[in-house]
């Protein structure tokens, strides 16, 4: 039977060429195609939660309800212990969050201010890199300050900012700051309102040490992020939670799950018309071998076994173009994974949607790649129904004089 | 003659029924699965970039220099009565509004949250964007402190309709101001600006309110279809800021080229495929009925003759597909532009994005012009190759020949 | 049946104007022609206790200036409160920043009150209408419904009166939908001068029950010569010391 349809395949060349080119090109399409899909998904995630978030977030368990500072992390030590001996984390940074009242020379406004360790911030967040004048890691009273608060409030580098808020004990927390380091992340909210000062000289204004509005962590493989997420959660104390991203940017999740949706819609387009198209020369190539069938009908071939020769026909073309599809269409994944292609500009434009690079890459992942292929197999054998089920329809004898 | 071969050609492309209708349903399907995406994808942007239209910015929007980048009420626009009154008389304005916005905190018995003032007149905005249809509770009969409230701040309040809010900011003369409200309805956008953000009173109000004279505004919106009235305002109004859509709105406009480019690639791949599909049916028809078209010659039936007739074979079945995609097509995407394509399930990822959940496909007689010529010009292109053996025939051979 | 409306109406307008009259008596109370009084204030929330203590000057309805002697941290810190504006001064670093509408809602001095309150002592009289509904012996139950107007974001306040000596008993404060949010309760009435008032000042948010800002008036002096320098802005820094 193997042989036989391996000569038919050779024999019949414009059919099996036509359905070898077009599974290929489908199946190398698809597997390059979602890799970027993927790709970008992932890569718009990772620049959201590398901005500021992280990929994961610890509170007590009230804080994010009630805010203020009746329920703050109260034993930081506790929990970096923890995180320390968790394999996969990558970084971890303990962040205290206030607001108070900003007043330059001539303006006021309502700033929040983050009490942070500059050296693990800059494994965490992209704070670092949104620097754009001044200086980043600074100590003492230095403000790094969003770009578009210190335009609020009228102030540039060097330039004094009084600042009036509560400490943890709800006394008065007052101080003169420097403006030494201004950032600009693009997102707006973010820029307008915030301004970090480093922990020490924090701690020691709002009397915050060991304490934590939450703290931020980020792992080594973004995949494994859940994984890790629940071995941890484990072993923190009751009173304490744990927030995945998912569930801090449950918005941006559903709407990158809206992307994908339309994007296999739009690529199954092309899947149905290549459908069709394998569907209809595979019909016309049976049709056309009526008589070829009527022959081994007569000599004693049952009808089940002729369903297994053209199945077995499409089977092998497929197999061999998606073989070749998986190597080339891998191969570009697994390339453009690595040294990904660059768009200029292209985050300046999309900084608001969360894009701070200009980098568009791809994902990797031998599971999907498998996926991919097999729909792409299991169409092809669907597209051979039909003719199977028509040259059932004919007796030999009728087959024999078919014209 | 003419008749005749007309004749031929019609009985011919339906000798081999079951082939015609593969092919014919191909053609049919893939083209209205390819239409209705296309009108998705129209409807998609077309319906976002409408909403900013009406809701905020207008074709083309006026602003005091300065006014955007510091949003404070000291830059608004202090005769904006006389520019409204001038561009009532440019003939190629279709309707102007001003507005009035200014930045405060609202606050409810429990929560407080920063939130925009903008000062309308309703009956202007009716005319200018048709504010009522925005409307999802309650009514634009306002009354006396009355007010309408975005959907989104609505909801982080957690207001009713005829809620009680206090708003207060700083009037022109920086001394703090508060001013009550009740919520009469709640209108959704779409657009973020609004929907998380804004509360609309009638304009004198808010003007009384701020103490700012009558004759000023914070934003003068048109809508127009004169491409030369930004370059025109322009020069007329050199101290403002004079804008068009596209700059306000970079990232919808780019969102717009992006649908085009997509549309027009997978229109392109999908009649290249449907082309490979036609040429294929047509190429074994031709070379399976070569001893007919022999003997055709050998009795005088010239060459142009015969090129006519198949020609007609491919377009009948082609445009017997067209008409059947035409009939599949409409129907698709009238349902899919009266009712929509309903994603509630992501709701909150799609608003977050500025995104209504439920999506209107658009139709446009494009669609179904470009896609005849693509389909008419593939046809006739496909029977290409086998006319060219036929032309190559020599009688004699053929006849002799197996066929 | 005429005769019982018009009687009914009559008898409620007394009540009402009677039920104004409580208040504007009780107002009068607490402020007098002008009135300085020293407080301690007693601050408990789910984690922190603290006490602070200060000094308040008011004349009338729109102007009273604030300093704090307590603790030595917060020695000096001054507040003014003109008309609907609020000021403050911070020794530390002797600065005077006015205090924003987006922070007029947060706590004053981390209590339970907002700058809001502190700011708007007198409203009660202009922007609610007052009902008496329940008289029990020398205590009144009063309900003041927010008018239509008023920039307030109570629903009603419940207030319980001891006409005895015209001092408030209870408060208890209502949004628009009658959800009860804080409480005020007062006690411990002592005289000073000829004015009445209760000593001991609870405040209490409903949802927060860890939360308890309690002020107990240490002494008041009504109707002294009060300088008109205090409620100037120079007032601030001045008087920090």
């Amino acid at each position: 039977m193997f042989e036989l349809a391996l000569k038919n395949i050779l024999f019949y060349k414009g059919r099996s060429l036509t359905t070898f080119l077009l599974t290929f090109i489908s199946a190398t399409f698809f597997v390059v195609y979602v890799a970027f899909l993927d790709g970008s998904h992932e890569s718009m995630l990772k620049n959201s939660l590398k901005v500021y978030t992280g990929s994961m977030q610890i509170y007590q368990k009230d804080y994010r309800d009630e805010g203020g500072y009746d329920y703050l992390i109260y034993d930081n030590k506790k929990i970096f212990d923890i995180l320390e001996n968790v394999d996969g984390v990558y970084a971890y940074t303990s962040r205290l969050e206030t607001y108070g009242i900003a007043s330059s020379k001539s303006e006021s406004s309502a700033m929040m201010i983050s009490g942070v360790d500059f050296k693990k911030e800059s494994k965490i967040s992209e704070l670092k890199n949104a620097l754009v004048d001044g200086v980043y890691q600074s100590t003492q009273n230095c403000l790094y300050m969003g770009q578009d608060l210190a335009k609020k409030l009228d102030v540039y580098l060097h330039s004094e900012v009084s600042f009036v808020g509560n400490a943890i004990d709800y006394s008065f927390a007052a101080d003169i700051f420097k403006v030494c380091g201004i950032f600009k992340t693009g997102m707006y909210e973010f820029d307008s309102s915030s301004a970090f000062l480093n922990r020490e000289y924090f701690d020691d204004l709002f009397y915050s040490h060991n304490t934590s509005s939450y703290i931020a962590v980020t792992v080594d493989d973004l995949s494994q992020n859940n994984y890790l997420a629940q071995s941890i959660s484990k072993k923190l104390p009751k009173d304490i939670r744990l927030y995945t991203w998912q569930e801090l940017m449950s918005e941006m999740v559903e709407a990158m799950k809206v992307d994908s949706i339309f994007g296999y819609i739009s690529i199954s387009l092309l899947f149905f018309v290549i459908f069709f198209v394998i569907l209809i020369y595979g019909f016309i190539n049976i049709s056309a071998r009526i008589k070829e069938f009527g022959t081994l009908k007569s000599i004693g071939i049952s009808d089940t076994q002729i369903d297994k020769l053209l199945f077995l026909e499409v089977f092998i073309i497929t197999m061999v173009a998606l073989s070749l599809s998986a190597i080339i269409g891998g191969y570009c994944a697994y390339y453009f994974e690595i040294n990904p292609i660059v768009m200029e500009g292209m985050s300046e434009m999309y900084k608001d949607y969360g894009i701070i690079s200009d980098e568009i890459p791809t994902v990797f992942d031998l599971f999907t790649i498998f996926w991919n292929l097999s729909v792409i197999l299991f169409l092809n054998l669907l597209s051979v129904l039909y003719p199977i089920y028509y040259v059932r329809k004919f007796s030999p004898i009728e087959a024999m004089r078919h014209v | 003659m003419y008749k005749t071969i007309l004749h031929l050609a019609i009985k011919n492309a339906l000798l081999r029924k079951t082939r015609a209708a593969l092919l014919i349903f191909m053609i049919g399907a893939s083209m209205s699965f390819m239409l209705s995406l296309e009108g998705l994808y129209d409807g998609m942007t077309k319906n976002m970039i409408d909403m900013n239209l009406r809701s905020e910015s207008g074709e083309i929007s006026i602003y005091a220099k300065e006014y955007r980048l510091k949003q404070d009420i000291r830059y608004s626009i202090k005769n904006a009565a006389k520019i409204k009154e001038d561009l009532a008389q440019i003939g190629s304005i279709n309707s102007v509004v001003s507005r009035f916005k200014v930045s405060g905190l609202i606050a409810s018995a429990k929560k407080s949250y920063p939130s925009d003032l903008i000062g309308v007149d309703f009956k202007a905005e009716e005319e200018f964007g048709k504010i009522s249809e925005f409307i999802k509770k309650g009514d634009l009969n306002l009354g006396k402190n009355g007010c309408a409230v975005g959907k989104e701040l609505a909801k982080n309040l957690k207001l009713r309709l005829n809620s009680k809010i206090i708003f207060t900011t700083q009037d022109a003369n920086k001394n703090i101001k508060s001013k009550l409200l009740r919520v009469k309805a709640v209108i959704q956008t779409t657009n973020i600006n609004i929907d998380n953000k804004a509360i609309f009173i009638d304009i004198d109000s808010v003007r009384n309110f701020v103490g700012v004279d009558h004759g000023s505004a914070t934003q003068i919106s048109i809508r127009s279809q004169d491409k030369n009235l930004e370059q025109k305002l322009k020069a007329q109004y050199p101290k403002l800021d004079v804008l068009t859509f596209a700059q306000i709105n970079p990232l919808l406009k780019q969102m717009q080229d992006m649908t085009v480019v997509f549309n027009t690639i997978s229109f392109s791949i999908v009649m290249g495929v449907v082309f490979i599909g036609i040429l294929g049916v047509m190429y074994v028809s031709i070379l399976e009925r070569i001893r007919e078209f022999g003997i055709m010659s050998a009795v005088g039936y010239s060459y142009s003759n015969i090129r006519l007739q198949v020609i007609l074979e491919s377009l009948f079945l082609a445009i017997l597909g067209f008409l059947l995609g035409s009939v599949l097509s409409l129907v698709s995407l009238y349902y899919l532009n009266s009712y929509g394509l309903d994603l509630k399930e992501f709701a909150d990822g799609m608003q977050s994005f500025g995104m209504s959940s439920v999506i209107y496909a658009d139709i446009k007689i494009e669609y179904f012009v470009r896609t005849f010529y693509a389909i008419v010009f593939a046809s006739i292109i496909s029977v290409f190759l086998p006319l060219k053996k036929i032309k190559k025939l020599n009688p004699v051979d053929v006849i002799k020949a197996e066929s | 049946m005429r005769y019982l409306i018009i009687i009914s109406l009559f008898l409620s307008s007394v009540f009402a104007s009677e039920a104004d009259d409580i208040i504007k008596k009780l107002d009068n109370n607490m402020r007098g022609e002008s009135v300085y009084m020293k407080i301690s204030m007693n601050i408990k929330s789910l984690r922190h206790e603290r006490t602070i203590k200060m000094q308040t000057w008011s004349k009338g309805k729109d102007k009273s200036f604030v300093k704090i002697t307590y603790p030595p941290r917060e020695r000096g810190i001054t507040f003014l409160s003109l008309d609907n504006e609020m000021y403050n001064y911070i020794p530390k670093i002797e600065r005077t920043i006015k205090i924003p509408p987006s922070m007029m809602l947060q706590n004053w001095m981390g209590s339970d009150i907002s700058n809001d309150d502190m700011v708007k002592q007198s409203s009660i009289v202009d922007d609610y209408d007052a009902k008496i509904i329940k008289k029990d012996g020398s205590i009144v139950t009063i309900e003041l419904t927010a008018k239509e107007n008023a920039p307030v974001v109570w629903g009603k306040i419940i207030s319980k009166i001891d006409t005895t000596h015209y001092t408030g008993v209870e408060d208890t404060f209502y949004d628009e939908y009658g959800e009860k949010i804080r409480i005020f309760s007062y006690g411990d009435v002592k005289k000073f001068g000829k004015y009445y008032i209760p000593t001991v000042w609870k405040i209490q948010p409903v949802s927060k029950k860890n939360n308890l800002t309690t002020m107990i008036v240490e002494d008041a002096k009504y109707d002294e010569e009060i300088s008109d320098q205090y409620f100037k802005k120079s007032a601030l820094k001045r008087f920090s010391r």
